[in-house]
């Protein structure tokens, strides 16, 4: 089987001298799901392909297309008319020239020999996440737990070379008893059996965290959020931190610019290409621009818009090794822990107030105005006088992400990796306390 | 018609049984798109992008397994088919009860949704155009407010398919679609900006983009919109009948109809992520959610629709299906896995999305019975309401019961007219306060566009969702805070 990179050169061979720009990304990919229903597999699924991606521009016509091909010769095949294609375009407004050749530095340690002997006997390790939910009391479980091996080059006719083979965990467990369900999660590119079974662990408890039931009235309530909620709403911030986004009118960030504040002093998101614990870590983008860590937002001020050689054209700066030839996107994000030492600790600050331990369907009415609402899934707890008193049902957090970054007041001291359907970039992020979020529910 | 020979397939599914399996099902895919994208104008990316694989499916020792390939020759086949084999045994001690699926009648069967025009005529050039004269007509239709953003996008989809399974199945298809999305902002320096998003799909060919009357639409949409944005107040806060816009209506039954009688949510296969349902087994043929007008119906066959088709991925014939029928719980959509469970047949709702993904229970066209009245009719004897044309932000609960749309177009109606806009109304409400407060319906069945995400991995499918408009009796609307 051939590599990805020697797959990528071969297409490159094949279409340099014809275009003014050529840059060739291969995606190759063998991994395992396992999906459980009511504690045991629903299903086992396993992927084994790849996907090449081209770029040509002509003139500063550009073109781009993905193909889920492991032939050259296909490849070709399907490109065999771009040259005519190019001819009837108008130039793009973010074409830039691909970037000359830098030097990258390669990350270390992204394969785990152990996910790749984990992905022949998968059963084992689901057995580890079920039976520390079992052991917390929960009555039955759900969830998933996926081991991979996927490889990326990029070949580009500004000499880039690039490769890279890691190895990607993502688990995740909801256990259920009676009405009440707890949720979490976990993302990394190593195995850590320790971490699955947290993943149970923390999924039980709060299944059973509580058997009571409070009432609840809408309205503004301090609340603390865990780093499931966390993750979900700073992963829709990190995708407004993109150029694309704030020029197409998808973004919180149109309305400001660099050194604007936009949140308070504890507030700093990081995009961490270089965490090597995470499984989007890479030394160099889809155009070959060496990655780094750079903060979106620093103390609650917006610090950098993520971008590629094209935005970052139109917008008069530098490419910040985002690319997506089209879209910049972060690859990791980390939210700044703080200095609370503990969940108890943060629950006693809280004293009165909800503890939102999931969510899910974050969904915008106005972009630009960040307005938005999200609902809340599995545990969310009444807190009175420092105390849980019992689960609120579903509610909705329906606020602004510029109030939710300006209340936001504490966070644990510890960070948790989290990745899963509603958290797509891998994040880790703490509990977080952030005062008089707006909280609803129907009213019939 | 399609670009596999049915040999290969074939050769998988005989594959698969000779090592062990039960049952055997091997589908070739592939979905070709195609489309551009502009920002005010300006062409910003054009591109293709091709998605083409077999996926198989097995049982083996009561175990489900599947993979899926690029790889189109017989060693990559043949190397999925041993990963979905031996993947799934490495797990099949855990299983309690070995998975096994109804019986049904399957058959050979091929179909392709005839086209006036060819997707090949949806040039980037021609698409290009679309998109600047669109980008045109949304600057001239503002009168005071700026417009910092149009984003605009259009492509093609053509997906072919080809699934042979071990019980006799042969089903070949092919389904074009297009698609046109829209987004603009509008700004004004005292009242900030305002969102929207036009989208436009269905299958057949390039002849849907005239039907769609494009240019009329969002004229339309941007005038009325200014005027929200402008002179928009707030809903009246005591309980009122709210008429809720078809656009809308579709949403909500998609929502609170579709997903909920999905009957592999029912049973929980999808507990982790998508969620349960508030339906539960016994509640089917028995239980009342609404009044006589909660009649929501789910039809594959519909044609022209975006999610049309005649066999689904298991080889069953497709037919519309009652989810709710004059208030009663009706008819859960099944696969052959979850019609074995619950004792029944399968009424052929499994879908895949691509070739790497397996196929799971799926909505298509999802809508709620249109009445016989006119819009006047249904506003006529409406003292002081609230009319909710279209929205913006939406969600519901993983139970589907605890739901929220924010309107986008908004007016008062007064003395069974039409009055003045009102900004961002909120409907937040339950699934059986929706149905059980409908006392009216009006004629016109409308369809809007979506793409349903649900699975592990997540799988996105084209599906549409409508209805008329609808009248609710005493809703208490919220606001944006």
């Amino acid at each position: 089987m051939v590599t990805a990179l020697e797959l990528a050169e071969s297409v490159l061979k094949r279409l340099e001298g014809r275009f003014d720009d050529v840059a060739v990304l291969v995606r190759q990919r063998d991994c395992v799901m396992v999906k459980l229903w009511n504690t045991e597999p629903s299903v086992t699924q396993s992927w084994i392909d790849a996907k090449v991606s081209v770029l040509v521009s002509r003139n500063g016509r550009v073109f781009s297309t993905e193909l889920s091909v492991g032939d050259p010769d296909a490849v070709d095949n399907a490109l065999r008319n771009v040259g005519e294609i190019l001819t009837k375009l108008e130039p793009s407004e973010i074409y830039a020239p691909l970037p000359e050749l830098a030097e990258f530095k390669p990350l270390e340690g992204l394969v785990d020999q152990n996910v790749l002997k984990a992905m022949e006997e998968p059963g084992k390790y689901v057995e580890e996440m079920i039976d520390a939910a079992l052991k917390e009391g929960a009555e039955r479980v759900a969830g998933t737990l996926v081991f991979g091996r996927m490889a990326k080059a990029l070949a580009t006719n500004k000499g880039f070379r690039g490769m890279e083979e890691g190895t990607e965990v993502e688990a995740y467990l909801r256990a259920f008893k009676g009405e009440f369900s707890g949720h979490w999660a976990h993302g990394s590119r190593v195995l850590d059996v320790n971490a699955l079974r947290e993943v149970g662990r923390r999924a039980g408890m709060y299944a059973t965290i509580t058997n009571s039931k409070a009432e609840f009235t809408p309205g503004k309530y301090d609340v603390i959020l865990s780093p499931l909620v966390v993750g979900n709403l700073i992963d829709t911030i990190g995708w407004m931190a993109s150029a694309m986004a704030v020029m197409m009118g998808f973004s919180m960030f149109m309305k400001v610019k660099p050194g604007d504040k936009v949140g308070s002093e504890a507030v700093t998101i990081i995009d961490a290409p270089r965490d090597t614990e995470l499984a989007k870590s890479t030394a160099f983008d889809d155009e070959g621009v060496p990655t780094k860590d750079k903060p979106i937002i620093k103390n609650g001020v917006l610090v950098n818009i993520l971008h590629n050689t094209g935005t970052a054209k139109k917008m008069g700066t530098e490419s910040t090794g985002n690319a997506g030839w089209l879209f910049p996107t972060p690859w990791n994000l980390h939210v700044a822990p703080g200095n609370v030492k503990s969940e108890e600790e943060l629950i006693s600050e809280l004293r009165n107030g909800v503890i939102i331990t999931n969510n899910w369907y974050t969904r915008l009415q106005n972009y630009v105005e960040g307005i938005f609402s999200t609902v809340s899934r599995d545990a969310a707890l009444l807190v009175k006088n420092g105390e849980i008193v019992g689960h609120l049902g579903r509610i909705r957090i329906a606020d602004r992400f510029a109030n939710l970054l300006s209340n936001w007041e504490l966070a644990t001291k510890e960070t948790h990796k989290i990745r899963w359907w509603e958290v797509e970039t891998p994040t880790k992020a703490p509990y977080a306390l952030i005062r008089q979020v707006n909280l609803t529910k129907p009213p019939i | 018609m399609t670009s596999l020979d049915e040999g290969l397939l074939q050769w998988a599914v005989d594959k698969a049984l000779e090592v062990g399996a039960s049952y055997a099902e091997a589908r070739y895919q592939r979905d070709v798109t195609s489309g551009v994208i502009l920002r005010n104008a300006r062409t910003v990316g054009v591109g293709s992008e091709v998605r083409e694989g077999i996926g198989v499916r097995v049982i083996v020792n009561g175990s489900l397994g599947f993979a899926a390939t690029n790889t189109l020759t017989r060693e990559g086949v043949e190397r999925a088919v041993m990963a979905a084999i031996t993947r799934a045994r490495a797990t099949a001690s855990l299983r309690k009860t070995p998975i096994e699926f109804s019986d049904e009648r399957v058959g050979r069967a091929s179909y392709e949704v005839a086209v006036k025009r060819s997707l090949g005529d949806l040039t980037a050039e021609t698409l290009t155009e679309l998109g600047k004269r669109l980008t045109e007509t949304i600057n001239s239709s503002v009168k005071e407010v700026k417009v910092p953003a149009v984003m605009f996008q259009a492509g093609t989809r053509l997906q072919e398919k080809l699934v042979i399974n071990s019980d006799g199945a042969v089903i070949r298809s092919v389904v074009p679609r297009v698609t046109a999305f829209i987004n603009f902002v509008l700004a004004h320096p005292q009242k900030g900006t305002l969102q929207r998003t036009v989208e436009k799909e269905a299958s057949g060919g390039a002849e849907l983009i005239d039907s769609w009357r494009l240019e009329d639409v969002v004229s339309e949409e941007v005038s009325n919109l200014e005027k929200v944005f402008l002179k928009g107040v707030e809903p009246p806060k005591e309980p009122i009948d709210v008429v809720v816009g078809s656009e809308v209506v579709g949403l909500l039954v998609h929502e609170s109809a579709g997903h909920p009688m999905e009957a592999d949510r029912i049973l929980g296969r999808e507990a982790a992520q998508a969620g349960e349902s508030f339906v539960k087994p016994g509640m089917i043929g028995k239980y009342r959610i609404g009044t006589k007008y909660a009649t929501v119906i789910e039809d594959p066959t519909i044609p022209g629709s975006n999610g049309y088709y005649l066999f689904d991925d298991e080889g069953v014939p497709a037919r519309p299906r009652y989810l709710y029928k004059e208030g009663i719980i009706y008819e859960p959509l099944h696969n052959r896995h979850t019609a074995k469970l619950m004792g029944t047949s399968s009424n052929a709702a499994a879908r895949a999305m691509d070739y790497a993904s397996e196929p799971i229970i799926r909505m298509s066209n999802t809508y709620l019975k249109p009445g016989d009245m006119s819009f006047e009719e249904l506003i006529e004897d409406i003292k002081l309401g609230v009319f909710i044309k279209s929205y913006m932000e939406w969600n519901i609960d993983d139970m589907r019961w605890n739901q929220r749309y924010v309107g986008l177009e908004a007016y008062m109606i007064r003395n069974g007219e039409l009055a003045e806009p009102i900004r961002n109304p909120v409907l937040e409400i339950t699934t059986k306060g929706f149905y059980s407060n409908i006392v009216g319906v009006d004629k016109h069945l409308r369809f809007y566009p979506g793409t349903c995400g649900k699975g592990e991995p997540p799988q996105g499918v084209p599906v549409w969702f409508g209805g008329p408009d609808v009248r609710l009796a005493k809703i208490r609307l919220g606001v944006i805070a």
